[in-house]
C-alpha cells in the first residue's frame, strides 16, 4: 500500500481537481481519502454514491446546568479559551460549544457539580462509490466542531482498511499547515505540494515545505495556474528549486479545466489546450508512485 | 459594534481560494477612506493580507504570542500520575510514576497545573506564532502567523483579535481562515457582519453551506459576494436565493483581475471594481447595525 497526500498551504490552489485526476490516472485500484473534511469536495470531483455512513463521534462535551450553576463564576475564570459566558438574565454560566477546546478545567473548579459531560456526534464518515469504481471516503465535520485532525485520522484508516495490498491512497489534504494538515501527511509515502503560481500561493507553499521537510516527507512539487504572471511563474519554480523539490510538471491556468467537475470529468479526462501538459504531470506522478510501489 | 466602538467585519468562505484575502483588502481601503481601519489576517496558518501592500511600513513591534504549558518540578513530583490522568490531549504520560510532558501537545489549558496536588508543575510561556502591526497609507495591517509546525492556530487567532481590539479602529476588516472548524470559528467570533466570499462552482456552493451554518449557528447576520462571477456556471444566486441568505456584491471574472490577483496587486484604476466595493461595505455596515440592534 502506498499513499500520496496532496496539500498546498493556500486554499483553492487546485488540491481537489490534481487528487481526482491522479485517482482517475491510476484507476479502480485506488482509493480516494477526501481529509478536507471541513469543505469536502471530492465525492463532487469524482460523481459518489454512499455506500455505508457512519457517526463520528469526537469525545465528551461539557455543559453546564442553569438550574445548578451557582453564578459564582469559578468555571468563568478557569476556562482559558474565552468558551465561558454569562447567561443573559440568570445567575448562571453557559458554555459556548464552538469555543470549548473540551480540557474540563472548567468542570474541576466547579463547587455545585453543574457541569457535565455528553457525548455529541460531531459529523458522519461515509464511505462511497463513484463513477470510474474508485472508492471514496469522505467525512463531513459539523460547522463549529473542533476535531478535525482526528477525524482526518479516522478517514485516512477506513481508506487503509479497505484498500488492497496493492492500493494506492490518495490523500486530498485540507488547506493551510495546522493539525488536519499535519495527520494528511503523516506517514505519507509521497507529498506531492501543489504550488498556485501566485505571491500568496508561492507564500503558503513554502510554508508548507517547511513542515514537509521537519516531517521528513519525500515531496514533488506541481505548479498550478501558470501564466497568469510571468514572475510568479519564475518565482514558484525557484521556490521548489531552492528546496530541493522535483518538479512534476507545469499546468497552465485553463478555464476549461475549471469546468471538469461540473460536466462529470477530471483534468485527466478533459480535453483542452492543456492536455498534454496534464497527461505528463500525471505520468511523472505514477512513475514515482510506481518507483516507490517496487520497494515493498 | 462592540464595547471598544469598532464595527467588526468578517470575510469568510468555507472553501479556500475564493478570494477572501483580496475582497477584505479591498474592503478594508475602502472603510479606510472615510474611518479609521484596521485589516486584521486571522487566516494565521496561511496569512497573505499584508502581501497586497508592498508600502506597508511596521508601525509598532512584533509580539511573540505563547501558551502557558507545564514544565515538572521533579523535587516535588510524587508520581501520583493525577496531572496524565487530567490532561484530555494525552499530553503528559506517566509511566512507573515519571511523568513526560509533551508541550507541543499541549492547549494550555492549565488543568494538569490546578490537579497537582504537591504543586508540582510551573507554568512557563512557549511561542506559538507572533503578531505584526504596520501602516499602509493610513490604513493599520495586523497580522497573526502561527509558527510553522503547530497546531495551535486558535490561540494565534484570539492574541491577533485581542491586539485588534486595542487598535481602538472605527472599523475591523478580518481576513479569515478558510473551512469551518474550529480556526475558522475562533475568526468569526465577535463579529457584528460576515461576508461570504464565493464562486459560481460545485465545490464553492458545497462549502458555502457549512459557512452559512456556522454563521446561522452563532447568530452573526451574513451576505454573500458571488467573486468571479461568469467563471463558472453553477447557479449560486439561485442557492442563495433557496437559503435566505443575501447576495450583497458580485465580482465578475476577468482574466487581468486573476492575474492582478496572482501577483498580489490591489485592482486600483478598474473603477467598477471600487465602486462595487463601496456597495458591499455599506451594505456590510448596515447589515451589522441591523444585527447590534436585534
Amino acid at each position: 500500500m502506498i499513499t500520496v497526500s496532496v496539500a498546498s498551504g493556500k486554499g483553492g490552489a487546485g488540491k481537489t481537481s490534481l487528487s481526482a485526476a491522479i485517482a482517475a490516472s491510476l484507476g479502480a485500484e485506488c482509493v480516494f481519502a477526501d481529509c478536507d473534511v471541513d469543505a469536502a469536495n471530492g465525492a463532487i470531483a469524482l460523481g459518489a454514491t454512499i455506500a455505508t455512513r457512519e457517526p463520528y463521534f469526537a469525545g465528551p462535551g461539557f455543559t453546564i446546568a442553569t438550574s445548578a450553576c451557582s453564578g459564582c463564576g469559578a468555571c468563568h475564570a478557569a476556562c482559558r479559551f474565552g468558551a465561558i459566558e454569562p447567561v443573559s438574565g440568570a445567575d448562571a454560566f453557559r458554555i459556548v460549544p464552538e469555543l470549548c477546546e473540551r480540557c474540563g478545567a472548567c468542570m474541576a473548579r466547579c463547587q455545585t457539580r453543574a457541569i457535565s459531560t455528553y457525548e455529541k456526534q460531531a459529523g458522519e464518515l461515509f464511505v462511497s462509490d463513484t463513477r470510474m469504481g474508485i472508492r471514496l471516503v469522505h467525512a463531513e465535520l459539523e460547522p463549529g466542531e473542533d476535531t478535525s485532525g482526528k477525524l482526518v485520522a479516522l478517514v485516512r484508516r477506513r481508506a487503509e482498511a479497505i484498500a488492497g495490498a496493492h492500493a494506492v491512497i490518495v490523500v486530498d489534504a485540507p488547506p493551510g499547515i495546522g493539525c488536519p494538515v499535519i495527520a494528511s501527511i503523516t506517514g505519507c509515502d509521497l507529498l506531492t505540494i501543489v504550488v498556485e503560481a501566485s505571491a500568496s500561493g508561492i507564500r503558503d507553499a513554502s510554508r508548507l515545505v517547511e513542515l514537509a521537510e521537519s516531517m521528513h516527507r519525500r515531496s514533488l512539487g506541481i505548479i498550478n495556474k501558470a501564466g497568469l504572471d510571468a514572475d510568479m511563474d519564475e518565482r514558484a519554480l525557484a521556490m521548489l528549486a531552492k528546496a530541493g523539490i522535483p518538479l512534476a510538471g507545469r499546468i497552465p491556468f485553463d478555464l476549461a479545466l475549471r469546468s471538469a467537475e461540473e460536466s462529470n470529468r477530471t483534468w485527466a479526462s478533459v480535453d483542452c489546450e492543456s492536455t498534454p501538459k496534464i497527461r505528463a504531470a500525471l505520468a511523472a506522478i505514477k512513475s514515482v508512485l510506481d518507483t516507490l510501489k517496487e520497494k515493498r | 459594534m462592540n464595547e471598544a466602538g469598532t464595527t467588526v467585519i468578517a470575510v469568510a468562505s468555507g472553501k479556500g481560494g475564493t478570494g477572501k484575502t483580496t475582497v477584505a483588502a479591498h474592503l478594508a481601503i475602502a472603510g479606510a477612506r472615510t474611518m479609521p481601519t484596521v485589516l486584521v489576517d486571522l487566516d494565521v496558518e496561511a496569512p497573505d493580507a499584508t502581501g497586497y501592500f508592498k508600502d506597508a511600513r511596521p508601525s509598532g513591534a512584533a509580539e511573540e504570542v505563547s501558551v502557558l504549558v507545564p514544565r515538572l518540578l521533579e523535587a516535588r513530583c510524587t508520581g501520583c500520575g493525577l496531572c496524565a490522568r487530567t490532561c484530555r490531549f494525552g499530553a503528559i504520560l506517566a509511566i512507573g510514576g515519571v511523568m513526560t510532558i509533551d508541550q507541543k501537545a499541549c492547549k494550555g489549558c492549565g488543568a494538569c497545573v490546578a490537579a497537582c496536588p504537591t504543586a508540582a508543575l510551573e507554568e512557563t510561556p512557549m511561542t506559538v506564532g507572533a503578531t505584526s502591526i504596520s501602516d499602509a497609507g493610513g490604513l493599520s495591517l495586523l497580522e497573526g502567523r502561527m509558527v510553522v509546525g503547530d497546531i495551535r492556530s486558535t490561540v494565534v487567532i484570539e492574541a491577533t483579535k485581542k491586539r485588534a481590539a486595542a487598535s481602538y479602529a472605527s472599523l475591523s476588516v478580518r481576513d479569515c481562515p478558510p473551512g469551518v472548524s474550529c480556526p475558522a470559528t475562533h475568526a468569526i467570533e465577535g463579529a457584528d457582519y460576515i461576508v461570504l466570499v464565493a464562486e459560481p462552482t460545485e465545490f464553492s456552493i458545497h462549502d458555502l453551506k457549512a459557512a452559512i451554518g456556522l454563521a446561522n449557528g452563532r447568530g452573526i447576520p451574513a451576505g454573500v459576494v458571488i467573486n468571479k462571477d461568469g467563471f463558472g456556471d453553477a447557479d449560486i444566486a439561485g442557492f442563495c436565493e433557496r437559503e435566505g441568505i443575501p447576495v450583497i456584491g458580485r465580482i465578475a471574472f476577468k482574466r487581468e483581475r486573476a492575474a492582478s490577483g496572482a501577483a498580489a496587486s490591489l485592482w486600483r484604476g478598474d473603477p467598477a471594481i471600487t465602486e462595487e466595493i463601496d456597495t458591499i461595505l455599506a451594505r456590510a455596515l448596515a447589515g451589522a447595525r441591523r444585527g447590534t440592534l436585534r
